[in-house]
């Protein structure tokens, strides 16, 4: 059965204005917000046009978490109680502007960087509207608006909520303008999608949140009636040329909405104005459309907000079948022959009853959305998924080396954190595989190819969903301190591109052709859960997906941003890897993920116990507790696990695995490799839990306990 | 000509991080982008920032790059040119 989702409520920040009405009015008056950019001082140049948020209220949370604010405001005023239930954030920016001041200004005060990872957004919306579960970040450079709506729609359809606030938010910075001008990808004139004469895009930045439920409010806006997601597994940045992956993420979003081609009434494109993209587009398009509908893309109005985008764009979407509005292709003056496309030259007013929005991102990372007018019925395409997923196999990296190498200096009681020397990691990779990738991506593939041979199944993974806490630090650095030495003057492409949080799992979708999702997540110390979180509700139920988390130590960044790190401290990273399907035949070990929670500290607990079945089940199933207690939130942590244990009566055996595999991110991943060994295995070895090896008897279950900021449960179990 | 040319040689794999290719097996008059080497847009793009940092030679216009770069003599031919211009 498939539960109908409405939008119940949606907020919009962009160059065109605040609000649904502001929107709208601008739309119908077919009017531009792109001028030169004003927000930060250039120190060479004329400004280029660019998509800039007018009279953002100042304040002392970074411009990204301002713009989520704002945004979050308006739904909260129409739509405030109850509270949702999961706040799902796309962004790729996070407190960056910030960021880039501070290192600019040599600033070593790590209280001052608090806000510049991803989850530091999604935390904040969370906390501002009282939102007690998961907070998750998704991180698909410019699809990841949509895709956090994707995610949020299945994660609705299962029954896992009620309640949801999607969306996407990004705000300007030196990275993204600088970066897609060092990719020549801006279009001095301003940005002209699908024109003849257009050059490319112009970078925008802005917000958008949907209150997306599965009881009908009032009056909705419209209904969320599918989404599809793919990856070109193509190049890091340009778009397969024929638009495979758009075209395959058009027809499942379509498949998954239960509707045929000509029953869309409009497509907002992805339209970004550069030549390849428009071009790729307008191909998926006329292999799918044979008789394309009106189209339209609105990025000559509000220029190009990344994150932002695919959620400002689902909120349009909402806006054309509430208020009969069709947006005119702005910008765009002769059509380019090329396409076979004749974008909407003036704005239309007239019924629309079903949108198909499209986004795309580096990474070839595709996402597309369905939207319906109020009263459409959901039909019901897609059968309810189980909330397991079965392990066919696993890897690990740390300072140990790879997974075998790690457990055998687990065995032994050894500390495994630090770092795999990077001619080790260079020599274990293909050298042309790597050329133009830095640190966190190289783990990620040496990660993807143990564990694909670990598997030694022959099945290659179709989809790839990767969290990580810091993203591609290395790249990101160097691009900001290349830009700065050089006057602003010759700022790194490849940087650029690397630099993106999901170009690690791009690279892995690459080399390995998978061409389902690729989704990234950014949770802070819950990166990995998170991207556990978003394979239980989007993996379809023939694929199998490669589940990894990584993160790589960097001086002088990973000791600047992660609050776990201590100055002088000694870094350490890695990753954990899993091979992961739906099919338990020959599974080696079975996930769950019984419970996400955040909030208030001493409830948290004890509706961790409760979610895993009670007191007595947690007693008798559970064998030991592999527990993530992040220096960073030490205190709260371990109350989180004392109250834990107070409240069951006992103490379980107990495997503190930070203090051996090390002080990053995303070390509950690694947690996890080890854990579906130990299952495996059949035995905990002693060294971990201070006495002897614990045997597992078949009933008995692993917990990995994620403490801090947020309280999560991964469970482990044999099938 | 030819001092340029091994320069740039040099530049290139250190750029690139041609890790298995030397100045010595690096062959000036291959094709230079699309071909064995694997050289795409994205280090036309990164060339580009680096001929005009260290040469002060602009190249914005794609016609111009796909002639520029098609080999590595080309690219040095077109750097020769330019630069030799500028002094003239």
């Amino acid at each position: 059965m498939t539960e109908t989702v409405f939008i119940a409520a949606a907020g919009i920040v962009s160059p065109l204005g605040n609000g649904l009405d502001a929107t709208a009015t601008a739309l119908q008056e077919n009017r531009t917000a792109i001028a030169p950019l004003t927000l930060f001082p250039l120190l060479q140049g004329t400004p280029l046009p660019v998509g800039q948020v007018p009279d953002l209220e100042d304040g002392p949370l970074p411009r990204t978490h301002r713009l989520a604010r704002q945004a979050a405001r308006m739904v909260m005023a129409e739509a405030g109680t109850p509270p949702p239930e999961m706040v799902l954030l796309g962004s790729t920016t996070g407190g960056i502007l910030t960021t880039e001041d501070l290192l600019r200004a040599k600033s070593c005060d790590q209280a001052a960087y608090r806000h510049h990872g991803l989850a530091s957004v999604a935390d904040d919306i969370a906390d501002f509207c009282g939102c007690r579960g998961p907070a998750c970040t998704v991180s698909t450079a410019c699809s990841s608006g949509a895709v956090a709506i994707a995610l949020a729609l299945n994660l609705l359809r299962s029954g896992q909520a009620t309640r949801i606030l999607a969306g996407g938010v990004d705000a300007l910075s030196r990275l993204t303008y600088f970066g897609f001008h060092s990719l020549q990808l801006v279009d001095r004139n301003g940005c002209r999608p699908l024109d003849v004469d257009r050059q490319g895009l112009a970078v925008g930045e802005g917000a958008a949140l949907l209150l997306l439920t599965t009881t009908r409010p009032d009056n909705p806006l419209g209904v969320l009636l599918g989404a599809g997601l793919s990856c070109d597994a193509h190049h890091p940045t340009a778009p397969h040329p024929e638009g495979r992956g758009a075209h395959q993420a058009m027809q499942s979003a379509l498949r998954d909405a239960g509707l045929e081609p000509a029953a869309i009434d409009y497509i907002n494109l992805h339209g970004t104005g550069t030549r390849d993209n428009d071009l790729a587009e307008a191909r998926a398009i006329c292999k799918l459309f044979p008789n394309p509908p009106p189209l339209s893309s609105i990025k000559g109005a509000t220029g190009h907000s990344l994150a932002a985008a695919g959620a400002i764009e689902a909120v349009v979407a909402a806006l054309a079948v509430s208020r009969h509005l069709v947006p005119a292709n702005t910008g765009g003056r002769q059509p380019d022959p090329d396409l076979g496309l004749l974008p909407e030259r003036t704005p239309g007013h007239r019924p629309v009853a079903t949108v198909l929005s499209n986004s795309f991102g580096f990474g070839g990372n595709n996402g597309c959305l369905v939207v319906g007018q109020a009263d459409t019925p959901a039909v019901a395409t897609r059968k309810k998924l189980d909330d397991v997923l079965a392990i066919h196999g696993s890897a690990c990296l740390t300072g140990a080396g790879l997974q075998e190498a790690t457990l055998t200096a687990l065995q032994a009681g050894t500390v495994v954190a630090g770092m795999l020397p990077a001619r080790q990691l260079e020599e274990a990779l293909p050298a042309r595989q790597i050329r133009r990738v830095k640190r966190l991506a190289r783990l990620a593939l040496l990660l993807a190819q143990e564990a694909d041979q670990a598997t030694g199944n022959g099945v290659s993974p179709s989809a790839v969903f990767m969290g990580t806490g810091w993203g591609a630090l290395s790249e990101t650095y160097d691009f900001l301190t290349r830009l700065t030495e050089s006057n602003e003057q010759f700022p790194s492409p490849t940087d650029f591109v690397g630099s993106v949080h999901n170009s690690p799992a791009g690279q892995v979708a690459l080399h390995s052709r998978a061409t389902g999702a690729n989704v990234t997540t950014s949770g802070g110390d819950h990166s990995f859960e998170q991207a556990l979180l978003a394979a239980l509700a989007l993996l379809g139920e023939d694929e199998t997906a490669l589940l990894l988390g990584a993160d790589e130590g960097h001086a002088p960044l990973s000791c600047l941003l992660d609050p776990s790190i201590s100055d002088g401290q000694p870094l350490a990273d890695g990753g954990g890897a899993l091979q992961v399907s739906r099919n338990r035949h020959q599974a080696r070990c079975l996930v769950r993920l019984p419970f996400y929670g955040r909030g208030n500290d001493k409830d948290l607990p004890e509706r961790l116990i409760d979610a895993l079945g009670g007191v007595t089940f947690v007693t008798t199933k559970y064998a030991a507790v592999l527990a993530g207690i992040p220096a960073g939130s030490y205190q709260q942590g371990m109350a989180q696990l004392e109250n834990f244990f107070h409240r069951i009566g006992q103490r379980l055996p107990l495997w503190p695995y930070r203090a051996c595999i090390g002080e990053f991110a995303s070390a509950s991943a690694v947690a996890a490799a080890m854990a579906a060994t130990f299952v495996e295995a059949g035995t905990v070895p002693g060294a971990l839990l201070g006495g002897a090896d614990l045997h597992l008897d078949r009933e008995a279950k692993l917990l990995v306990l994620g403490t801090g900021k947020a309280l999560t449960a991964m469970e482990f179990f044999r099938p | 000509m030819q001092t340029l040319i091994e320069e740039l040689k040099g530049k290139l794999i250190a750029l690139l991080n041609l890790t298995d290719v030397t100045v010595e097996n690096f062959d000036e008059n291959a094709q230079l982008v699309g071909g064995e080497l694997g050289i795409d847009s994205i280090d036309v793009l990164e060339m580009v920032v680096m001929i005009e940092k260290d040469y002060g030679v602009v190249i914005n216009s794609q016609e111009m790059g796909e002639k520029v770069f098609a080999s590595l003599t080309s690219l040095a031919r077109y750097i020769h040119e330019q630069t030799a211009g500028d002094a003239a």
